[in-house]
């Protein structure tokens, strides 16, 4: 009986087997929180790469090889959990015919999720995952041949960005608060070693942790306040960060709100309300169509999507541009093998015109002992932004031209 | 005052506002113990829903007064509702199924609810300004002087109405002792019905005014049962306003180790003070003790 039943099961699979049908689609995994806190940053992430391969799809796919393959999709909801990240890694890369996957919120679930990409050698773009442990545990480790890119402004580059607006502010004394994620640990990590880089003309007076669901921040920000901190240096996620926020105001401790890009995600503005204006983040992204290269974007996903109002910008336009660039790099590699996309990636030719920029060889040959090969931002290509009513604004309007710009590195 | 006990003063008057939120919520479990000796484990879920409907109600347009008594009409329906299909049966064949029964039913209401508004927390819209009060260097929100207000407003209520109501003092009846009140004329089911219903619609109350603080989302339900459950065995189940003062003792005691050991300790000193009294009192700290007489 059951000797049978296994010769049945194979007939079935090889009799549908994916020899005929892969050789007409490219598989691609988009895998991230689309439910739970770090929900708006997957979903908008998620509609944005869809809007891309969407658009592809529209024109007949992606020509490899001479001939055009269209994209189909396999979403895959991780819950920004790190163990429900590591079995998604595991199912997608076990299923042999996925080419590559874009995706991954939580630097944790990157932590735990990415060792099967690398065993099986499949191409992940991460984005927008920002915690930069994600590259660095594959620089500790050695590891010589990388299938894992990064499309997202990390946070060594945001924590320059915050810590130079502290200092550009005039500030000297600030408190570090932070969630007791692997996210939040590296972004105090990565803050404080800015603050020493930067000359260690700010001085940290206090260092406080939150745990995710907290809801009363008042502790921690007494404690800041008692130490005469002159600003908030944050690294959490959107409703512990909004819950800082409305202790702050609760406690009339008026001063400035300054962290990661996780500021600008809907949870962080919509739940703060008032007592989130003014809080700064550095942004790779804003939602003004007034950026003449954001604004066909901005209305294709207002139209696709039927908002008003991207979640998160910024995941959307990284989704976006990670989904053109990995388009191209499979053109580029004329097969839907993830050895070779990943060669392609990393010796990518003809420049891709995206939402953020024009990306011209965004990522070069690993190299362990400089992550920088994997990751595509730059200090360049990002700006600060600035809660304001309800929406990220530009902090300083001269840097529009940033948004504006070639971007090439 | 001396700014290092301004900040334990403040951080003792946060607590105790949250502590009385965990003595709402207790409230409810004393209500059901009282009438039919069962408690709702899914008590917590009742709080979250009666914050979804409140959030519902604003939705379509309803102003925050009407809110409030709307969402205690749905509470009131689901804690009937409870009682109805998840206790009765279980106590009738005098067994425990009770209190798996009532947590199926709060993990029934989680799924649904995730399915029906999403896992995102959300804010609970109210009329009041969003700016802190002072008191002294204290500061406190509108939103905490609501839990304060409403809970000892809603308890105040429900004590009165069982002393000095109709349907009150047949609640007690059924309380002292079910057999004698069925000879009195009083039908002990309805009075049972109508305990768990005033509970859950207390429980609704609870959401919203706790939402405005905590945010509302489906996971504040499982923290706030298990704090109120602590609060009513510590106060005692018959207790009345012992829970408002063991509440805001945990309350207080929580956010106060949370401010001295740093924040991973918060839910310690809770749970020392839960095992104390039950090692202590074990019929509650403002309990009675209970006499059998053989």
């Amino acid at each position: 009986m059951k000797a049978s039943r296994s010769v049945v099961a194979f007939l079935i699979a090889t009799s549908f087997s994916p020899v005929a049908m892969a050789a007409d689609v490219v598989k691609i995994a988009l895998t991230g929180p689309f439910s739970g806190g770090s929900a708006p940053m997957g979903v908008s992430m998620r509609d944005g790469a869809k809007l891309a391969f969407s658009e592809i799809n529209q024109r007949g796919g992606i020509i490899v090889g001479g001939k055009k393959m269209k994209v189909e999709l396999i979403e895959r909801d991780d819950e920004g959990k790190n163990d429900r990240g590591a079995l998604v890694a595991q199912e997608i890369s076990s299923m042999g015919d996925v080419s590559a996957v874009i995706g991954t919120v939580n630097t944790g679930v990157a932590v735990m999720g990415d060792k099967y990409y690398v065993e099986k050698g499949i191409v992940k773009i991460i984005s927008p995952a920002a915690g930069s442990l994600s590259l660095t545990q594959w620089s500790k480790a050695g590891v010589k041949d990388l299938p894992i890119f990064r499309f997202a402004a990390h946070d060594g580059i945001q924590a320059q960005m915050v810590v130079e607006k502290a200092l550009m502010l005039g500030l000297s004394k600030v408190a570090v608060l932070h969630d007791a994620t692997n996210y939040g640990v590296s972004g105090r990590d990565d803050l404080i070693a800015q603050i020493n880089r930067q000359g260690g003309k700010l001085k940290v007076v206090a260092v406080e942790k939150f745990a995710i669901g907290d809801k009363d921040m008042t502790g921690q920000l007494i404690k800041a306040k008692a130490a005469g901190a002159q600003a908030i240096l944050i690294w959490g996620i959107g409703p512990e960060m909004a819950a800082v926020a409305s202790g702050k105001e609760k406690l009339g401790f008026r001063v400035p709100m300054i962290g990661g890009w996780t500021l600008s995600m809907s949870n962080f503005i919509d739940t703060a309300g008032a007592s989130g204006n003014g809080t700064l983040m550095p942004q790779t992204f804003i939602e003004d169509e007034s950026i003449a290269r954001a604004k066909p974007f901005i209305q294709a996903y207002h139209k696709a999507y039927g908002v008003a109002k991207i979640p998160s910008p910024v995941s959307a336009a990284q989704g976006y541009d990670a989904a053109l660039l990995l388009a191209e790099a499979i053109h580029e590699a004329g097969s839907t093998s993830p050895a070779k996309i990943k060669l392609s990636l990393e010796n990518l030719t003809v420049t891709v015109k995206g939402a953020i920029a024009d990306w011209k060889k965004p990522w070069s040959k690993w190299n362990p002992s400089n992550v920088e090969t994997h990751e595509a931002f730059r200090r360049a290509n990002t700006v600060m932004g600035k809660v304001q009513n309800g929406r990220v604004v530009l902090a300083n309007p001269a840097e529009k031209f940033v948004l504006q710009g070639t971007g090439t590195k | 005052m001396d700014a290092k006990y301004l900040a334990l003063v403040q951080m003792a008057v946060g607590g105790g506002v949250m502590g009385m939120a965990y003595a709402l919520v207790a409230y409810g479990f004393q209500l059901t113990y009282a009438a039919g000796k069962a408690v709702n484990f899914g008590q917590g879920e009742l709080v979250m829903l009666g914050a979804f409907a409140g959030i519902t109600l604003t939705g379509i347009g309803l102003p925050y007064w009407a809110v409030v008594p709307g969402a205690m009409v749905v509470g009131a329906l689901l804690g009937w509702f409870i009682e109805r299909v998840a206790v009765r049966l279980a106590l009738k064949q005098r067994n425990e199924g009770w209190i798996l029964l009532t947590i199926i039913v709060g993990l029934f209401a989680l799924s649904s609810v995730e399915n029906i508004w999403g896992r995102e927390d959300r804010p609970f819209p109210v009329p009041w300004p969003a700016e802190a009060l002072d008191f002294f260097g204290i500061s406190f929100t509108w939103s905490e002087l609501a839990i304060v207000v409403g809970a000892l407003g809603m308890m105040t209520l429900v004590e009165l109405a069982k002393r000095y109501t109709m349907a009150g003092i047949a609640v007690q009846a059924v309380s002292a002792d079910p057999d004698a009140a069925e000879l009195c004329g009083i039908r002990s089911r309805s009075a049972i019905s109508l305990s768990w219903a005033v509970s859950g619609a207390a429980a609704a109350f609870a959401g919203t005014v706790i939402g405005p603080v905590t945010t509302v989302g489906p996971t504040m339900a499982a923290a706030l049962t298990l704090k109120a459950f602590s609060v009513a065995v510590v106060a005692g189940l018959d207790s009345g306003f012992g829970l408002v003062i063991a509440g805001v003792a945990l309350g207080a005691a929580e956010n106060l180790s949370g401010y001295a050991l740093g924040s991973g300790w918060r839910e310690a000193p809770g749970l020392i003070l839960l095992i104390l009294a039950l090692a202590l009192r074990p019929q509650g700290v403002f309990g009675k003790k209970i006499i059998r007489k053989v």
